[in-house]
C-alpha cells in the first residue's frame, strides 16, 4: 500500500529547534509541516532570557557546539538572514561574591581561552572594572565580548515565516507507524503522511518515550516594572551559575541569580531550579532568595517593582546533554529534546545539522564528533510509543 | 496568642461576615483591608471625621448589622486597614504589604474581594478625567462628597443610576446618565424583580428625577474627546448623535467576578462574595457567611448553627440574571467596529490595531509575547475580555490573563522587608 505524501517531513513541537529544523529543511526545498498542541513558543522557547552564550554552557560538547552555533547565528543575523533584526550582539556579565565563584571565573577564563574565539574577555577585576552601579559585595567580575541575545519567540516566528512551511496548531501528536516507504503520523486533527518526523518536543518528549531520560526542571522567574534609563547594557550572571552547570546537584554558595536587562526597559531575575514540571509554582521565599541576591549585587533594583513572576520549565537530560539524533528503531523518526535551555543558542546549528541528517548527509566538518554524542543510543529508549 | 490565622482579605460585606461566622465558631482571624475604611464598593465608608450624607437607610442598616457581628467576636477578629494581600503561594505563604510586610501562613484563606468593574474600550476612554462610574461612587463615599466639576455617567447597568443617584445627594448631580440599554421598556419584566430591588430603583429614580438628571437610554458612547481642557462625549441613539460636555466621566459596562488572587494551595481557599460570583450586596452577605461556615466546617469538623443559605443566593442569582436582561443590550457590534488606534491595553498601550496585526487566531502567546496583551501590571485582569471578544470569542479557559504571583505589583523593597515566615502576622511568631 503506498499512501500519498503530504510532506516530506513533519515536525512535531514548535519551539526554537523545531522551528529552526523546519527553515533549513524549507531552504533545501523540502515541504515541511509544523505541529504544536499549543502553538509557537509555548514552552521552554517563550520562556527563555534569550542568551546567545558560550560561556554559560559546560565546558567540551556544548561549549563547542555553542561556539559554532553563536559564529552561525550571527551570519543568519546578516542582512537578508532569517535572524535579521532578532539576534543583536550584547556584553556579558558575571560576577563572583565569594571563593567559590571566583575559581568559577578562574573556569570560565580558561574554558574560554581554550575555545580560541569567539567570545573573550574585555575586562576582569573588581567591581566596577567594566560596568558602574555593582554592589559593595561583587569581590570580581568578568567582563565579556562577543556573544548575543535573541529572544526565543522572536527567533521561533522568524525561522518559520522565513520560509515556505506549514504550521498545524493547536494539534498534538497521538502517534505515528514508520513503514518502508514513510511514516503516518496520527494527531488530534487527523493523520499526515510524511517522509520522516523530527520530535522537537522538550519536555513533553516524555509521554511519548516513557524510558527517555529527559526530566522537567522548573525555574521561577521574575519581571519587573520599567526602569527609567537602563545602565545594564547585558546580562549580569552569577558564577554560581556556572558551578550550577558544571556540577550538578551540589549544593551552591549562591542563588545562581541572572539579571537581564528587556528591551522594555523592564528586568527579569532568574532562577530557581526545581525538579518538577508545574509552571505554576512559584513561591515568595524563592522569589525574595532571588530578588534579595540581585539587589545586592546591583542595587538600583531596590526601587523596582515585582509584576509577576512565572516558572519556565526546562526539558532537562540526565547526563546534562540534549538528545538529537535518529530513533535506533524507528530511523524515520528523529528526536531533538533536552537542551535544558540552551536551545536558544543551539537552536541555529542543530536546525542545520538535523536537516542534514533528514537529508541523510554527513553534518558539517569537524561537528560529527561533538554530534554524535548526543546520539539517542547512549540511552536504552526502547520501542518508541503512542501517547 | 500564637495559634495561625484564618486570613480573610477584604473588608466588605462578605469578608466582613465570614470572618464573623469564623470567629463565632472560636478561631482568630485576620481581616486584611487595602483601603483606609471598610465597606468594599457598596458600602465603603467615609475616612474617619467625615460626615457620611450619601448612604440609603437599607444600606445603613444592612453595614450596621454586619459591623455589629464583627464587633461582637470581640479581638478574636482583627483588622488591618491599608494592608495589601499580594497573593497566597502554592506552599500556603501569603504575603501582606502595606505598614508593616510579612510573609504569613494562614490556617486558611477567605477571598472576598469584589467585583471588578467592566468598562468596554472606546476611543478616548483611557483620557484623564475618564475613570470607571464605581470609582467615582467610591470617591464620593470616601469623601463624603461628590467631586467638583461637569459629571458624565455612562455605560450600562443599574450601577449608573445608584452613581448617579449617590452624585445628587453628595451635591453635585451628574449632567446626564448615558445608557445604552433599554431599561423602562421592559415593564413587565421589572415587576418580577423581588421587592427591595425595585424599591431601591425607585429611590434612585426619585432622587435623579427630583434633581431633574436626564436619563437618556438606547443610547451608546462613541467616544470622547478633549477640547480646550474639557471633554466632549459623544453618544448615538436611533434618533441621532449629539455631544456632551464635561470635566469628569464615569464608564461602566456592568461587573464581573474576579477570582485572581490565590494558587491551588496546600490551604483551603475560599472564595465569597461578588468576586465568587457577581450578585450584589444582599447576596454577600449571605455568601460571607455560607463561605465562612464551610470553612469552619472544613477546619473543625462541626458544622455551624447557620447552614448555607443557598437558596437567598439563589434567588438573588434570578434576580441578577433578570436585571442583565432588563439592561441587556450586545456591544460587540460596536467592539468589532472601533478604530484601529482605539487603546485596548492600557497598561502597555496596545490598540485594536495591533490585535489585528496578530492575524485571525493568535495563540495566547502571540497575543502576550508579540502583542504584549495581558503583559502590564494589571495582568491582563482588565483587557482580558475584549482581547477575546475580538479575537476567539470560543477560547474558553485560557491562560491569557490568568493572573501570575503577585496578585499586583509589590516593591521588591517590601518583599525583602517581609523577613521570615510567622504563622501568625500580629504577634510575628
Amino acid at each position: 500500500m503506498s499512501l500519498p505524501m503530504d510532506y516530506d517531513v513533519v515536525i512535531a513541537g514548535a519551539g526554537v529547534i523545531g522551528a529552526s529544523t523546519a527553515f533549513h529543511l524549507a531552504r533545501r526545498g523540502m515541504r515541511v509541516a509544523v505541529i504544536d498542541a499549543t502553538g509557537p513558543a509555548a514552552a521552554a522557547s517563550g520562556a527563555s532570557d534569550g542568551a546567545v552564550s558560550v560561556a554559560s554552557k559546560k565546558p567540551g560538547v556544548m561549549a563547542r557546539l555553542a561556539t559554532a552555533s553563536l559564529l552561525y547565528t550571527r551570519s543568519l543575523a546578516q542582512t537578508g538572514g532569517p535572524l535579521h533584526g532578532i539576534y543583536s550582539a550584547r556584553p556579558g556579565y558575571f560576577f563572583a561574591t565569594d571563593p567559590a565563584e571566583e575559581l568559577a571565573l578562574d573556569s570560565l577564563i580558561s574554558k574560554l581561552s581554550g575555545l580560541g574565539g569567539p567570545v573573550t574577555v574585555t575586562a576582569d577585576g573588581n567591581g566596577n572594572i567594566g560596568l558602574a552601579g555593582l554592589g559593595p559585595t561583587v569581590r570580581r567580575l568578568v567582563t565579556l565580548t562577543g556573544e548575543g541575545h535573541m529572544l526565543g519567540f522572536e527567533a521561533v516566528r522568524a525561522y518559520l515565516s522565513a520560509a515556505n512551511i506549514e504550521t498545524i496548531w493547536p494539534d498534538r501528536l497521538m502517534r505515528w507507524e514508520a513503514d518502508d516507504a514513510g511514516i503516518t503520523v496520527e494527531t488530534s486533527k487527523g493523520h499526515l503522511r510524511a517522509g520522516k518526523m523530527v520530535a522537537a518536543l522538550g519536555v513533553s518528549s516524555a509521554a511519548l518515550f516513557p524510558d527517555l531520560p529527559v526530566l522537567p526542571r522548573a525555574g521561577q522567574l521574575i519581571v519587573t516594572d520599567r526602569a527609567p534609563g537602563q545602565p545594564l547594557p547585558g546580562a549580569l550572571t552569577a558564577a554560581s551559575y556556572l558551578i550550577a552547570k558544571t556540577a550538578e546537584r551540589r549544593a551552591l554558595p549562591n542563588p545562581p541569580v541572572v539579571i537581564d536587562p528587556l528591551v522594555t526597559g523592564q528586568f527579569l531575575i532568574g532562577s530557581s531550579r526545581e525538579d518538577h514540571g508545574d509552571p505554576s509554582r512559584v513561591d515568595f521565599p524563592t522569589m525574595r532568595k532571588l530578588v534579595a541576591r540581585a539587589v545586592e549585587v546591583w542595587p538600583a533594583l531596590g526601587a523596582r517593582q515585582i509584576i509577576r513572576t512565572f516558572a519556565g520549565i526546562r526539558a532537562a537530560v540526565i547526563d546534562g546533554m540534549p538528545i538529537v539524533g535518529a530513533v535506533p528503531q524507528t530511523p524515520r523518526l528523529i528526536l531533538a529534546t533536552g537542551f535544558e535551555g540552551d536551545g536558544i543558542c543551539l537552536s541555529a546549528v542543530m536546525g542545520r545539522e538535523i536537516a542534514a541528517m533528514v537529508a541523510g548527509e554527513p553534518v558539517t566538518d569537524g561537528l560529527a564528533a561533538d554530534i554524535s554524542a548526543l546520539t539517542p543510543r547512549r540511552f536504552e529508549i526502547g520501542e518508541a510509543r503512542s501517547a | 496568642m500564637n495559634e495561625p490565622v484564618v486570613l480573610v482579605v477584604g473588608a466588605g460585606l462578605a469578608g466582613f461576615s465570614a470572618a464573623a461566622e469564623i470567629a463565632g465558631a472560636g478561631l482568630r482571624v485576620l481581616v486584611v483591608e487595602q483601603a483606609a475604611a471598610p465597606g468594599g464598593a457598596i458600602h465603603r465608608q467615609p475616612l474617619p471625621g467625615i460626615a457620611y450624607p450619601v448612604a440609603s437607610a437599607v444600606h445603613r442598616r444592612r453595614w450596621t448589622q454586619v459591623t455589629a457581628s464583627v464587633r461582637a467576636q470581640g479581638d478574636r477578629i482583627e483588622i488591618r486597614y491599608g494592608c495589601r494581600f499580594a497573593g497566597l503561594d502554592h506552599e500556603g505563604t501569603a504575603l501582606l504589604t502595606g505598614a508593616r510586610n510579612a510573609l504569613v501562613r494562614p490556617r486558611a484563606l477567605v477571598i472576598a474581594t469584589g467585583a471588578a468593574e467592566r468598562v468596554r474600550p472606546r476611543p478616548g476612554w483611557t483620557l484623564p478625567n475618564v475613570m470607571t462610574a464605581g470609582a467615582l461612587q467610591i470617591r464620593t463615599k470616601t469623601l463624603g462628597k461628590a467631586p467638583d466639576g461637569r459629571i458624565l455617567l455612562g455605560g450600562s447597568g443599574p450601577l449608573l443610576l445608584a452613581a448617579g443617584a449617590e452624585l445628587v445627594k453628595g451635591g453635585n448631580p451628574p449632567v446626564a446618565i448615558i445608557e445604552a440599554g433599554r431599561p423602562f421598556r421592559h415593564v413587565i419584566g421589572s415587576l418580577g424583580l423581588p421587592l427591595p430591588y425595585l424599591r431601591e430603583a425607585a429611590g434612585y429614580m426619585a432622587t435623579l428625577l427630583r434633581a431633574r438628571v436626564p436619563v437618556l437610554t438606547g443610547t451608546e458612547i462613541v467616544r470622547i474627546e478633549k477640547r480646550s481642557g474639557a471633554l466632549t462625549l459623544h453618544v448615538e441613539s436611533s434618533s441621532g448623535g449629539r455631544t456632551f460636555d464635561g470635566d469628569l466621566i464615569g464608564l461602566h459596562d456592568g461587573i464581573r467576578a474576579s477570582d485572581h488572587y490565590a494558587a491551588a494551595s496546600s490551604i483551603p481557599v475560599m472564595r465569597a462574595g461578588d468576586c465568587r460570583e457577581a450578585l450584589g450586596a444582599r447576596a454577600a452577605l449571605a455568601d460571607g457567611r455560607a463561605a465562612g461556615a464551610a470553612l469552619v466546617a472544613e477546619l473543625t469538623g462541626t458544622v455551624p448553627a447557620s447552614a448555607k443559605d443557598s437558596s437567598r443566593i439563589e434567588r438573588e442569582r434570578r434576580a441578577q440574571r433578570r436585571l442583565a436582561r432588563i439592561f441587556g443590550h450586545d456591544g460587540s457590534a460596536r467592539l468589532a467596529a472601533l478604530p484601529a488606534d482605539t487603546v485596548i491595553c492600557r497598561c502597555e498601550n496596545r490598540t485594536v490595531g495591533d490585535l489585528r496585526a496578530l492575524g485571525p487566531v493568535p495563540t495566547d502567546r502571540d497575543l502576550r509575547l508579540h502583542g504584549r496583551f495581558a503583559m502590564g501590571a494589571c495582568q491582563g485582569r482588565f483587557c482580558t475580555e475584549w482581547v477575546r471578544a475580538l479575537t476567539d470569542p470560543s477560547h474558553a479557559g485560557s491562560p491569557l490573563g490568568a493572573v501570575r504571583l503577585p496578585a499586583h505589583p509589590i516593591a521588591i523593597a517590601d518583599l525583602l522587608d517581609a523577613g521570615g515566615i510567622a504563622d501568625n502576622p500580629s504577634t510575628g511568631e
